[in-house]
């Protein structure tokens, strides 16, 4: 091993920006029974717009299909509260997967458990005044308005790689090469010894 | 460069798992255990460098290196560029598992390539030659890398000269950086350390 790899190494380490690779990534959240979604690569880039994202239901019936914006953002109108299994295809081997479980999307939406019962109440009672339903949903809105960064933020988060994971995988790989060296070695060793026995 | 679980159909991931796990038999036959630090060197060098963006005008690229791999070491790529990476998949979520013989292949097959391509130019007796040499097997380790997603998409379902177009495109400026950075590299290899690439050394690793 020449000096200069050890230096190329440390060059390598101490490079400022370390930036996350082209991975996609992607986030649905309900507001409401509208389902947004983002996607876009881990390096800032978003989905060039126009990328299709089919939406599946759990036993892979497709309930529709959406086409990204500029802003790689897409919106996706809930009929039914079930899981909704978002899938995109942005070209080269990228593709994604993300999932909107059920419990997020508002109790008023058939398909639920409650869904049924809690649809009677909300056709019925459909006066000027706010009722609980109604109010429910303001509220449901409200909150994932305010719980849309943050989870986007964690998202973004989930996917970076630190320091450790780097200086993880290096010592790894030379861990590896430490144990093929071991072993050859010990077979050496082996080799030598059966000689000298031998003569 | 990495394609992603998901994306490939069954009989690609098995075909690709099948054709690395011989690349990598060959790999660990073929090896020259007294190199083994070198092979191991290089393998955390690849595994680095797809973390590392380069900001180069609209985009980012980051380099893959394999070209290089390739001429430094022969068959050993492929046990070299499995470890790494296994362990970019571990750890930075690249690719993924599953596609891990399929990865595996497009990133290393290539670089045997090269290998082979342009190992006799690499050591020719005039430093220009020999970047040259060094800057065709960089840029072209990144061609056949991208001819080979776009192979492996097709094979999978997606239209080949779109995927192929897509896929080259977007590597042409990691093409021109690695063409220049293996130049280099090979370089002052032939300074500081000819043997690394098989000068004056009777036995290569092939």
């Amino acid at each position: 091993m020449g000096k200069w790899w050890r230096f190329i190494l440390v060059g390598l380490l101490a490079v400022p920006f370390m930036a996350n690779a082209h991975n996609v990534l992607g986030g649905v959240y309900a507001i409401g029974s509208t389902i947004e979604g983002e996607i876009g690569f881990s390096n800032g880039d978003m989905a060039p717009k126009g990328t299709e994202i089919i939406v599946f239901d759990g036993l892979g019936n497709e309930l529709g299909r959406v086409e990204t914006d500029a802003d790689g953002l897409f919106s996706f109108e809930a009929t039914k509260r079930v899981d909704h299994f978002f899938y995109g295809n942005l070209s080269s081997g990228h593709v994604v997967d993300m999932t909107l479980p059920a419990d997020q999307l508002p109790e008023t939406l058939a398909g639920g458990e409650v869904g049924a019962s809690q649809d009677l109440v909300s056709t019925t009672a459909s006066g000027s005044t706010l009722d609980k339903t109604e109010l429910e949903t303001m509220i449901e809105t409200a909150v994932a308005k305010q719980v849309k960064p943050l989870r986007q933020e964690l998202a973004a988060y989930k996917e970076k790689a630190g320091l450790q994971d780097i200086l993880g995988g290096i010592g790894y790989i030379f861990g590896v090469c430490g144990l093929g060296i071991w072993w050859r070695q010990r077979q050496k060793d082996q080799q030598s010894k059966t000689n000298a026995s031998v003569s | 460069m990495h394609i992603v679980d998901g994306a490939l159909s069954v009989p690609v991931l098995a075909a690709g798992a099948l054709l690395t796990v011989a690349g990598v038999a060959l790999g660990l036959k073929k090896m020259d255990y007294d190199h083994l630090p070198q092979v191991g060197v290089l393998s955390a060098a690849f595994f680095i460098a797809s973390y590392i963006h380069l900001p180069i005008g609209f985009s980012s690229v980051h380099l893959i290196l394999n070209g290089l791999i390739g001429l430094a070491l022969g068959w050993a790529a492929f046990p070299a560029l499995l470890v790494a990476l296994f362990l970019q998949a571990v750890f930075f979520g690249f690719g993924g598992f599953v596609v891990l013989g399929v990865n595996t292949l497009n990133i290393a097959l290539p670089a045997v390539l090269m290998y082979y391509l342009c190992r006799h130019g690499v050591s020719s007796s005039s430093p220009k030659v020999a970047a040259i040499w060094g800057a065709v097997g960089g840029a072209g380790a990144i061609v056949v890398t991208t001819l080979m997603v776009a192979l492996s998409l097709m094979l999978s379902g997606e239209a080949f000269v779109l995927a192929a177009k897509a896929t080259f495109v977007a590597h042409i400026p990691v093409m021109i950086v690695e063409g220049f950075v293996t130049a280099s590299a090979v370089l002052l290899m032939r300074k500081v350390k000819p043997e690394f690439l098989g000068i004056n050394e009777d036995r290569v690793y092939g």
